[in-house]
């Protein structure tokens, strides 16, 4: 294929996935009082206006919230898991491995719905808790797969040798192998805390009076604001999701382990 | 890093649910204007109760079905909804009596306010008309059949069955139609045929505002509460007063069965029907009182649906008659309009 | 290989037990409600009712139709983004790259909002037709099934891309070249080379967008509203506005066997190369 032809459609296939978002965050730097692209004069009001908007602090914290601690959560039982999986014959593994990557396959909405109904209705548990469970079974998968990715790598027998050498099973694991995949778990953790933030479907019915993720909070505001800010929210937390993994891969070579 | 990190988002979350050891009281309310309501109502109640009030955001159907939903546990202490959803929810038991003698401003209540639904299952708060809401450089509108018109193919938005509006256009598009407004499947029908003209059927009244500021639509009915959203907006929107005349309705505060927190329920419904917030909110064109000692100026009464006159006025649909009919119309609507 | 089974057992176990419990067990009642007569006793009256219901078999036709045209469209431009990819010179494949995986890093929130902007009636595609000339009055566009496949198509053309991207990587440099001197036409070399050597990449990236498309909720929602209802947007009506469960379940059934049965599929491809 001819040069001209490679960059005419790459050209048209980056214009169609990135081109939205970029009239997206000119429209959040609008003068004007309604979304308009292109935007009526140039002021950053909008972007100041995200950070008085009571609803969007709260639901923010909640959000880094989960992100932060459904995730550390999936590891703290996502890492053993991998490590199991990978290290010990164990009587049914298949189903082991099954269960805990179920929740890629259930539809988000489904499993909200269910949780509200079926655990936070007749437990009688708050919602926050219901979210916190929700969003680090959604994020155990992810952590499980990178990180037994990254155990692939490591040899088993430094362990074994380890051992030979005096260590217990746990200082062997603790020295030799956590140093090891130190980079995986990280990568487990940036991947699980952006599918955290950004998750809608399973929180759309896990929310409750004054409890909402930000993306549901954004939803809403959406439906009854027309000015640039949602605009200016969303560009703001592209940005985050963006230079966090930009970060990442810039100081761990994240793509390595995803 | 990551250990501070989570430690400091971890105290941040242990503050949060101190700040909430305070009282809390928790309403559910229309989504549409809680910048005014906000200054108006709760920021000056929440002063005076020395308590939080917890909102809760949405239409009148989807939170008459969460108190449903949670009806073994009150998540809601205090609702405003339509009087028709509130009819349902004290048919199925999940609604306690309100006990006037503990509300100092019940008197001042117009008498059709008082106890609408019986054994006072509810107190209304504010009436309402409902007329189409248009663009009035584009486009006239003389009566209610003007909305399944020629003109306005394209470019109309109608409320969704399942709302609280839904049923009253039906109603006043039967009545344009030459009916008595109370059989509406021949409305169905014919909302049916002009359903690829209608740009989308909305089921808040803040979405639609958002609809029509954004120059979706160019018409629609909508709520007299909802106004204020339109007359702030730069584009010439107009209210229509159509021949048919327009209809109306009453929203109301209930209280939930058992929720136990009706000390401050009581209090901030006593504190919303009194003159003064009654006021407040009618002058930032809100709701219209149901509080008959309000006055308010000429000006601000024009963009209300504020006195006797114009409040008997209305076509009203009775709250029974839309429950007992309200399936039948949702199984319709959806076989022959949304399809 | 550690031997030590109970040991092994107890690290893994809580990963398991965990999503078991809060996860597997609600899905598990939710699903089964459909299954049940108002006695409790078994019964299929759920799903015959759910189909007998026009608006519901559209919707759940509407939903196959799109999920489908979203994964061929992505297919087609796909292959097209993919092989330009593979042929770039290394530096600049690498950033490219990076940009077609970037929207994947963004909400979907924002993502599916930059639509209205783009689609409204004061939106800048109506400024170009109205501005050409090619129609008098701005185009109605949002809340159409046009919008919400444009959203979806935009949403996941990613995953398509980057699976075929790493598929095609497999291809050995000279075998397209050679080919085309032998005089193989580019539908021949299509057809012969690159569909049977990415395979697995198009099956992979099919069923990612697949059931990316099925299951989408805010795309739906936000470009769609009530008239243009997909499963998730009907689920979501069900049970906010008619707090009818036993419909929201028979749905939650039919989403979870269109979901597995594409992955499954692409379980057999997979193996079937291995």
């Amino acid at each position: 294929m001819s040069r001209l032809a490679t960059w005419l459609i790459l050209a048209a296939t980056l214009t169609f996935l990135i081109g939205p978002f970029l009239i997206v965050i000119f429209a959040g730097l609008s003068a004007g009082e309604a979304l308009a692209f292109p935007p009526q004069g140039l002021s950053l009001k909008w972007y100041a206006k995200v950070f008085t908007v009571e609803s969007f602090r709260a639901s923010f914290a909640l959000s880094m919230f989960l992100a932060v601690f459904g995730t550390l959560a999936a590891l703290l039982i996502g890492i053993p898991a991998a490590y199991a999986l990978n290290r010990y014959d164990l009587p049914g593994a298949e189903t082991i491995r099954t269960i805990v990557a179920a929740p890629i396959i259930v539809p988000g909405i489904i499993v909200g719905l269910a949780l509200l109904r079926y655990f936070v209705v007749p437990l009688n548990v708050t919602i926050t808790l219901a979210l916190f469970v929700t969003h680090t079974a959604l994020v155990l998968p992810y952590a499980v797969r990178v990180v037994s990715s990254s155990l692939n790598n490591l040899r088993a027998d430094m362990e074994e040798a380890a051992v030979i050498l005096g260590c217990t099973r746990l200082q062997a694991f603790t020295k030799v192998v956590l140093p090891n995949i130190r980079g995986g778990i990280l990568a487990a953790f940036i991947l699980g805390f952006v599918a955290s933030f950004n998750e809608v479907p399973a929180s759309l019915f896990l929310s409750g009076p004054g409890v909402r993720t930000l993306p549901i909070d954004m939803l809403s505001y959406m439906e009854i604001t027309f000015d640039p800010s949602v605009a200016a929210l969303s560009a703001l937390l592209a940005f985050m999701s963006v230079a966090i993994v930009f970060l990442a891969e810039r100081l761990l070579g994240f793509s390595r382990y995803v | 890093m990551t250990k501070s990190l989570a430690a400091l988002t971890f105290s941040a979350a242990l503050v949060a649910t101190a700040a909430a050891a305070q009282e809390t009281l928790t309403i559910s309310v229309y989504s549409f204007a809680q910048d005014a309501y906000k200054e108006a109502l709760y920021d000056p109640f929440e002063e005076i109760c020395g308590c939080e009030l917890v909102i809760e955001t949405g239409n009148s159907v989807e939170r008459m079905a969460k108190v449903e939903a949670n009806a073994a546990d009150p998540v809601i202490d205090l609702a405003v909804i339509s009087a028709h959803d509130a009819l349902s929810l004290a048919e199925k038991g999940l609604l306690q009596p309100i006990d006037p003698s503990r509300l100092s401003n019940f008197d001042k209540l117009y008498p059709a306010a008082r106890d609408p639904l019986g054994d006072n299952m509810a107190v209304g708060y504010t009436f309402y008309a409902s007329s189409i809401v248009y663009r009035e450089d584009l486009i006239d509108i003389d009566s209610w059949a003007d909305l399944l018109g020629d003109d306005l193919a394209g470019n109309v938005a109608l409320p969704n069955i399942t709302g609280t509006q839904g049923p009253l256009t039906l109603m006043m598009l039967d009545k344009a139609a030459g009916g008595d407004g109370s059989d509406f499947s021949g409305t169905i029908t014919a909302v049916g045929e002009e359903a690829d003209d209608i740009v989308t059927f909305y089921s808040r009244s803040s979405e639609l505002a958002q609809l029509m500021n954004q120059e979706e639509v160019i018409a629609a009915p909508v709520g007299r509460f909802a106004w204020s959203r339109f007359k702030s907006s730069p584009l010439p929107f107009a209210w229509a007063e159509p021949a048919e005349g327009q209809a109306g309705g009453m929203n109301v505060m209930i209280l939930t069965a058992d929720n136990g927190n009706e000390e401050l329920a009581y209090q901030l419904m006593d504190y919303w029907l009194s003159t003064e917030v009654q006021t407040r909110i009618a002058e930032a064109l809100i709701d219209s009182p149901a509080n008959a000692e309000v006055v308010v100026s000429d000006e601000v009464a024009e963009n209300l649906t504020y006195g006797a006159d114009l409040i008997n006025s209305l076509n009203i649909l009775a709250p029974d008659a839309i429950i007992a009919n309200r399936n039948a119309w949702v199984e319709q609507w959806n076989a022959e309009v949304i399809r | 290989m550690f031997l030590n089974r109970s040991e092994g057992l107890a690290l893994a176990l809580p990963a398991a037990l965990f999503t078991f419990l809060v996860f597997l067990v609600p899905v598990g009642i939710l699903l089964s409600v459909a299954f049940q007569n108002e006695d409790g006793a078994l019964s299929l009256r759920g799903y015959l009712d759910f189909f007998a219901q026009p608006l519901n078999r559209a919707v759940f036709l509407r939903t196959l139709k799109l999920g489908v045209l979203v994964a061929l469209t992505s297919a087609v431009i796909g292959y097209l983004a993919a092989f330009c990819i593979v042929n770039l010179p290394p530096a600049s494949r690498g950033r490219i790259f990076g940009l077609v995986v970037l929207p994947l890093m963004i909400s979907p929130v924002a993502r599916t909002y930059a639509w209205i902007v783009i689609l409204g009636r004061t939106g800048i595609v109506n400024d170009v037709v109205v501005g050409l000339g090619l129609s008098d009055t701005p185009l109605r566009l949002l809340f159409t099934e046009t919008a919400v496949f444009i959203g979806l198509l935009q949403l996941f053309l990613p995953l398509m891309i980057i699976s075929l991207v790493s598929s095609m990587e497999n291809i050995p440099k000279d075998v397209v070249p050679a080919a085309r001197v032998l005089g193989a036409s580019w539908l021949q070399v299509f057809v012969r080379i690159i569909l049977p050597l990415t395979k697995e990449g198009l099956v992979i990236g099919g069923t990612l967008v697949f059931t990316g498309a099925l299951t989408a909720y805010i795309t739906p929602a936000i470009l769609g509203g009530s008239k243009v209802l997909m499963l998730e947007t009907l689920l979501y009506q069900k049970v906010n506005v008619s707090n009818d469960f036993v419909s929201a379940s028979v749905i939650a059934m039919i989403l979870i066997v269109m979901c597995f049965s594409a992955n499954l599929a692409l379980k057999r491809v997979a193996s079937v190369r291995r």
